[in-house]
């Protein structure tokens, strides 16, 4: 069976996706700050959990190292955003910078340090959990750090998507839609068993012509 | 009168900026790292009402000083001209091993998010209330097509690509959250061109690109905030 690592897969939308994944089959490395607080998603058959900070690069390398089997998808779901958001006027640069690092910087590490693992699987595939707050064409006021790393994150979708065609990994971005999580509170207006399996559907139909796009979880394609 | 504070002036498109508003009677005030540096900016200022401030963008208590030094004073064009590829500085190359897949140099990418991405929303925060008295009420931030998701194809220049990109998104949401302030906001590709960044094998001479430029930023209404206009005047994807 294939083989998912997720990162940020100890709530929300990550352990719901490593939820559908192991119950479909999947064998799944998830991944979360503090493998001991992860009592639901150690609770889950067929997961494996990991230790990981995706922002030191020194705990990735170490993870990259520690697995040695092939990664068919790397869904780099962990992600952040601010509360409350920073606005104009009363910036905060070095948060903006944090969110960066967390946002953007990290899933691009993460497809550097399993670059190998992707190479050596059946699938090849590379989700980025973006959003649609990432996207310039719909974007409005507000939450302009936010926003300016998923738009970010995009960049990198795409230019990866084109750099590493010749070994045929597939890079997208997927929307997850405003979910029921801890990041997205309570009154949001989608489940995250809803969220995931929209996400688990991309992965599995993803292939070259997926490559570089933005997604909904709902499977339409959205505008940078 | 018409007042514009332009970063990186010192130098390339800011330069040429200055040597083609500043005959026309525009008070302009040029910021660059080193005015010591800067003789061709000394000599436009020798002649013209030009006022040459040193601002390196990347360090934010220089702008809250430059603010202090300009008070309350109008600035109808509010130009974050100021950019960088990479913090050592050399000419754009597709032979560059640097920012592309497998080198991530996390302290090197964040250099260039803070001079490319949160400088110009810095100035701008700092600025607004002296463009929003000014009669033209202008933010310009000087992007690249390199920026565009929908026009990559090859990766390569992560870091500048995605401070670009970032860039066109403080701009799109600045546009949004200034528009009951009047203020217009609009981000411009100057095209491939021969500066110390683009190189002399670039496709374009300053002159073309700047003089395309100038005409657009000339003809600017508030219909056109948000947008992101090449030299030539075309729209360019996100």
């Amino acid at each position: 069976m294939p083989t998912i690592l997720i990162t940020g897969a100890n709530r929300g939308i990550g352990l719901e996706c490593a939820r559908q994944f192991a119950a479909d089959g999947w064998t799944v490395l998830g991944c979360c700050r503090k493998p001991d607080a992860a009592t639901e998603l150690a609770a889950i058959e067929g997961v494996t959990v990991h230790a990981l900070d995706v922002t030191d690069i020194a705990s990735v390398d170490r993870l990259a190292k520690t697995i040695s089997e092939p990664i068919d998808v790397l869904l780099n779901n962990a992600g952040q955003s601010l509360r409350p958001a920073l606005e104009f006027g009363s910036m905060d640069y070095g948060r903006w910078s944090d969110l960066f690092a967390v946002n953007t910087l990290a899933p691009f590490k993460m497809i550097e340090a399993f670059h190998d693992h992707l190479c050596r699987s059946d699938r090849k595939v590379v989700a980025n959990v973006s959003s649609i707050m990432g996207s310039i064409e719909d974007t409005g006021s507000g939450h302009v750090p936010y926003r300016s790393t998923k738009a970010a994150l995009n960049m990198v979708t795409k230019a990866l998507s084109g750099d590493l065609s010749s070994d045929n990994i597939i890079v997208f971005s997927i929307h997850p839609g405003w979910v029921r999580t801890d990041m997205g509170g309570p009154k949001a207006a989608v489940s995250p068993e809803d969220s995931a399996a929209g996400i688990k559907k991309a992965i599995e139909a993803a292939d070259a012509n997926a490559s570089g796009r933005f997604f909904n979880w709902t499977g339409e394609t959205l505008p940078w | 009168m018409t007042s514009m504070l332009i970063t990186g002036a010192n130098r390339g498109l800011g330069l040429d900026f200055v040597r083609r508003l500043a005959p026309e009677g525009w008070h302009i005030h040029a910021c660059c790292r080193n005015p010591g540096k800067a003789t061709d900016l000394q000599a436009l200022a020798d002649t013209h009402d030009v006022t040459i401030h040193a601002l390196d963008v990347a360090d934010f208590a220089q702008i809250d000083a430059l603010k202090k030094t300009l008070g309350d004073e109008p600035i109808d064009v509010l130009f974050n001209n100021a950019g960088i590829m990479e913090t050592i500085q050399r000419t754009l190359s597709l032979d560059h091993t640097n920012q592309m897949f497998d080198t991530l140099d996390e302290d090197e990418w964040m250099a260039v998010m803070r001079v490319n991405t949160m400088a110009p929303m810095r100035m701008c925060e700092v600025f607004v209330d002296n463009v929003a008295a000014s009669a033209r009420k202008q933010m310009l931030m000087m992007s690249s097509i390199v920026g565009s998701i929908g026009s990559n194809q090859t990766g390569r220049w992560y870091h500048y690509a995605t401070s670009k990109t970032a860039l066109n998104m403080v701009m799109r949401s600045l546009a949004a959250d200034l528009k009951d302030r009047g203020i217009t906001v609009m981000s411009l590709h100057p095209g491939w061109t021969q500066t110390d960044m683009g190189g002399p094998t670039a496709a374009l001479t300053i002159d073309e690109s700047v003089g395309g430029m100038v005409e657009v930023v000339k003809n600017l209404t508030p219909a056109d905030s948000g947008r992101f206009i090449a030299w030539n005047g075309e729209d360019v994807p996100w």
